[in-house]
C-alpha cells in the first residue's frame, strides 16, 4: 500500500464521485472521497495526500476555497480541478492560485489517469527537490560547524 | 426672457434719464458758449466805438482798421458801417457797398439804440436789403454831443461752425429759435433758416425740456434761452439715419437685448435639445441594458446549462465506465448482476434529472401567452394547498397559516401562471423549513389597484448575497439535484409577464417572505 499514489476526490455527485473513486482504485490508487469541500480539508489535514481532485462547484465551500485553503497554508498535494461549468476564465483563476491543472467534466478516464500521473511526476521532482534543498542545508550545518571545532582547538592549544 | 423685458425697460428709463440731462448739459452750455460768443463780438464791437482815436464820424480808412482787427477776432464779422443820428451809412467797409445808399432811420436796430432804450443791440437773423441771412451787431454812443453808431453785420454760419464744433456734437441736434419761433440757426438736416420751426420753447424756466409738438415730428429736447439776445439754443438728440449706426445708445441698447434674448432662445434650445438627447441616450441605454441583461442571463443560463447537464453527464460516464471496468477480466469480473443493475438505475436516473433540466429550462425559455380570465386568488391558492402539495404538507411538521383579508380577491389573470408562482414560493418555503418544525403564513390584502399576497416561512432563510441572485436562473442554495435555480426565475417572469411585482425580504435562521403584488384588472 506504501508505494500507492494517494489521491483526494472531492466532489458533491455522490454517484459520480463513488464510480470514479471505484475506477481509479481497480487501476492502483489510493482513494479518498469526499462528499464536500469542507470535508475535503478535514482530510487534507488528517492524512499527506499527493493528489487532489477537487470540483470546482461545491455547496459551502467550494473547490476554489479549498484549492486557496490547502495552498495557504503550504499543503504539499497537488490539486486538480474538476470543472462542469466550461468556465474557462474560474480555471485560469484556479492555476494561478496554484492548482496544477484543470479538467472539464464530463471527461474519458484515460485522460483523468494521464494528468493525474504528470501531476504525479510533478509532486515528486518538487518532493525530491525540497528533500535536497533539506540535505544541503544540514551538509552546510556541518560544514559551519568544522572551523568552530578548529576555534576550540586552537583554544586548547592557547592554554 | 420676462427679465430681460424688464431690465431692458430699466435701463430704457435710466438711458432716457440720463439722455435727458445729456442734452441739458449740452443745452446749457452752447448756450453760454454762444451768450460769450455775442459777448465778445459786442466787446470786440464796443472797444472799436470806444477807440479815443476813432474820427467822429469814422472814416472809412479807419473802419478798414477797425474791420481787420475784428475779424482777427472772429470769421464771422462782414462788414462794418458807421451811422450818423439820420440813419445813413457815413461810412461803410465790406462787401455790399451798394448798401451805403440805404437809410436805416426805420430799423428796428436803429430806433432802439437812436431812442436810447439800449446802447447796443444784437438783433435776430434777417436777410435785409442784401438778400443773405445775416445778424447784426451795433452799439451807440453819444460822442460830444454827437450821435454815432457803429454796427457790423455778422454771418450766421460761422456761428452755427463754433456751437456746433464741440465733442459729441454729432449725437444733438442743435439750432437756435428766435421768441417768435422761427429758425435762427440751424443745420440743413432740421429746417431753414428764419423758417417756422418745430420748436416753441416755453419762456420761463430760462432752461428747460419740452416734448416738439405732435403735429411737426416726436420727441423731447431741451432749450436755454440766451441772454444776449431773444434767442433760445435747442438741443434734441439725433434721430437721422446718417448717424452711425452703432453710436446710437438705443440702437446698441435693442441691439444688446436682442443678442441676449437670442442667447437666452439659444441656451433654451440647446438645453431643451441636450435634454431631449438624453432622454433619447437614457432610453437607449436603458434598452441596451435591457439587452445586456438578457445577454447575461443568457450567458448565466449557458453557464448554468452546462454545470446542470455536464455532472449528472459526468456520472453516467463514470457509472458507464465503471459498470464496464467491471465486466473486464482484467479487473476480476467482481461485480454481481444485482450490482450492475443499480449502476444502470443511477444512469437511469441521471439520465431523467438531465430531462427535468431541458423541459425546465425550455419552460423558463419560451414565451408562453398569458391567458386571463376572472380568477379568485384565493381558491388558486387552496388548489395549489390542497390538491398538488396537499400529501406533501400532511406528511410533513410543517402548519400553513392562512390570513386572506382581502375581500374582493376576484382579479382578472392567468390562473394556471399565477399557480405556479404560487406553487414555487410554497414548495420552496416548505424546502427551506426541512424536516423540522415550522410554519408558512400566506395573507391577502388589496385595494382597488393592487392585490397583495404575503407568504412567509420560519425556514433557515438566506444571506444578503444569496438574497442578491434569488431570481438569477439556476442559481440555487439547495443540494445538488434538490433543485434546478429555476423556479424563482421563472415565478419572477410570469408575474412580470402578469405586470405585477415581486418581492423577497429574508434574515438568515429566521425565515423568508415573499410579497406578490398584482394588479386588480391585469
Amino acid at each position: 500500500m506504501g508505494d500507492k499514489i494517494k489521491l483526494l476526490i472531492a466532489d458533491d455527485e455522490a454517484k459520480f464521485l463513488e464510480s470514479l473513486a471505484k475506477r481509479l482504485e481497480i487501476r492502483g490508487f489510493y482513494v479518498a472521497r469526499a462528499s464536500d469541500g469542507r470535508q475535503a480539508l478535514r482530510y487534507a489535514y488528517q492524512e499527506r495526500f499527493d493528489l487532489a481532485l477537487i470540483d470546482l462547484k461545491m455547496p459551502i465551500i467550494d473547490g476554489k476555497q479549498v484549492l486557496r485553503h490547502l495552498k495557504e497554508h503550504n499543503n504539499s498535494v497537488e490539486v486538480i480541478i474538476m470543472t462542469g461549468h466550461g468556465s474557462e476564465e474560474l480555471a485560469e483563476e484556479c492555476l494561478e492560485i496554484g492548482a496544477f491543472g484543470y479538467i472539464p467534466k464530463p471527461y474519458e478516464l484515460d485522460k483523468i489517469i494521464e494528468i493525474l500521473r504528470t501531476a504525479y511526476a510533478a509532486h515528486l521532482k518538487e518532493k525530491h527537490r525540497t528533500n535536497t534543498a533539506l540535505i544541503e542545508q544540514l551538509s552546510t550545518l556541518e560544514k559551519e560547524a568544522d572551523p568552530l571545532n578548529a576555534l576550540i582547538g586552537m583554544r586548547r592549544l592557547a592554554e | 426672457m420676462i427679465l430681460t423685458i424688464y431690465l431692458y425697460t430699466q435701463y430704457r428709463a435710466m438711458e432716457e434719464e440720463s439722455q435727458r440731462l445729456h442734452l441739458r448739459a449740452i443745452a446749457e452750455s452752447q448756450a453760454n458758449t454762444l451768450d460769450l460768443f455775442l459777448s465778445e463780438r459786442l466787446i470786440n464791437l464796443s472797444n472799436i466805438i470806444d477807440d479815443p482815436r476813432m474820427p467822429v464820424p469814422a472814416t472809412e480808412g479807419f473802419l478798414n482798421d477797425a474791420i481787420n482787427k475784428l475779424q482777427m477776432a472772429s470769421a464771422a464779422f462782414v462788414d462794418l458801417g458807421c451811422f450818423d443820428a439820420s440813419g445813413k451809412p457815413v461810412a461803410y467797409i465790406g462787401p455790399f457797398p451798394s448798401l451805403t445808399k440805404q437809410s436805416y432811420a426805420s430799423e428796428n436796430w436803429f430806433a432802439t439804440l437812436k431812442e436810447g432804450r439800449s446802447n447796443f443791440v444784437i438783433t435776430d437773423i434777417y436777410l435785409g436789403f442784401r438778400g443773405i441771412p445775416h445778424f447784426t451787431i451795433a452799439v451807440s454812443r453819444v460822442i460830444n454831443n454827437r450821435f454815432i453808431a457803429l454796427r457790423a453785420t455778422l454771418t450766421p454760419e460761422k456761428m452755427y461752425d463754433f456751437i456746433s464744433s464741440f465733442e459729441g456734437a454729432k449725437q444733438v441736434h442743435i439750432a437756435t429759435v428766435n421768441k417768435e419761433g422761427f429758425y435762427q440757426l440751424v443745420p440743413p438736416s432740421l429746417g431753414t433758416p428764419l423758417k417756422p420751426s418745430a420748436f416753441m420753447p416755453l419762456k420761463n424756466p430760462r432752461l428747460g425740456v419740452s416734448r416738439i409738438s405732435p403735429k411737426t415730428g416726436a420727441g423731447t429736447y431741451v432749450y436755454s434761452w440766451l441772454n444776449k439776445v431773444d434767442w433760445a439754443l435747442i438741443v434734441q438728440e439725433a434721430r437721422s439715419r446718417e448717424v452711425d449706426f452703432f453710436s446710437d445708445l438705443r440702437t446698441r441698447m435693442v441691439i444688446a437685448a436682442t443678442i441676449v434674448f437670442i442667447i437666452l432662445i439659444g441656451i433654451i434650445f440647446v438645453r431643451a435639445g441636450k435634454a431631449v438627447e438624453s432622454t433619447i441616450k437614457f432610453e437607449r441605454n436603458r434598452l441596451q441594458l435591457g439587452q445586456a441583461a438578457k445577454l447575461a442571463s443568457i450567458g448565466e443560463l449557458a453557464a448554468g446549462i452546462a454545470h446542470e447537464i455536464n455532472n449528472p453527464l459526468a456520472a453516467i460516464g463514470a457509472e458507464a465506465g465503471l459498470v464496464n471496468d467491471m465486466m473486464n477480466p482484467k479487473y476480476g469480473e467482481t461485480m454481481t448482476p444485482e450490482e450492475i443493475s443499480s449502476h444502470m438505475d443511477s444512469i437511469q436516473e441521471l439520465v431523467l434529472r438531465s430531462r427535468d433540466i431541458t423541459q425546465k429550462l425550455l419552460k423558463f425559455v419560451r414565451k408562453t401567452d398569458v391567458k386571463l380570465a376572472v380568477e379568485n386568488v384565493h381558491d388558486l391558492i387552496e388548489e395549489v394547498l390542497n390538491d398538488i402539495l396537499g400529501h406533501e404538507i400532511e406528511i410533513s411538521k410543517i402548519q400553513v397559516e392562512r390570513n386572506y383579508e382581502c375581500k374582493a380577491a376576484e382579479i382578472l389573470t392567468d390562473g394556471h401562471q399565477f399557480q405556479q408562482v404560487i406553487l414555487n414560493i410554497v414548495k420552496n418555503a416548505m424546502d427551506a423549513i426541512g424536516e423540522a418544525p415550522g410554519d408558512i403564513n400566506i395573507s391577502t390584502r388589496c385595494d382597488n389597484n393592487k392585490l397583495e399576497i404575503k407568504i412567509s416561512d420560519t425556514g433557515k432563510g438566506m444571506s444578503p448575497e444569496q438574497l442578491d441572485k434569488i431570481f438569477m436562473p439556476f442559481f440555487t442554495t439547495k443540494e445538488v439535484g434538490m433543485g434546478t435555480g429555476l423556479g424563482l426565475s421563472v415565478s419572477y417572469g410570469i408575474v412580470k409577464a402578469l405586470k405585477g411585482d415581486i418581492e423577497v425580504q429574508s434574515e438568515a435562521g429566521r425565515g423568508t417572505t415573499f410579497t406578490i403584488r398584482l394588479p386588480v384588472r391585469a
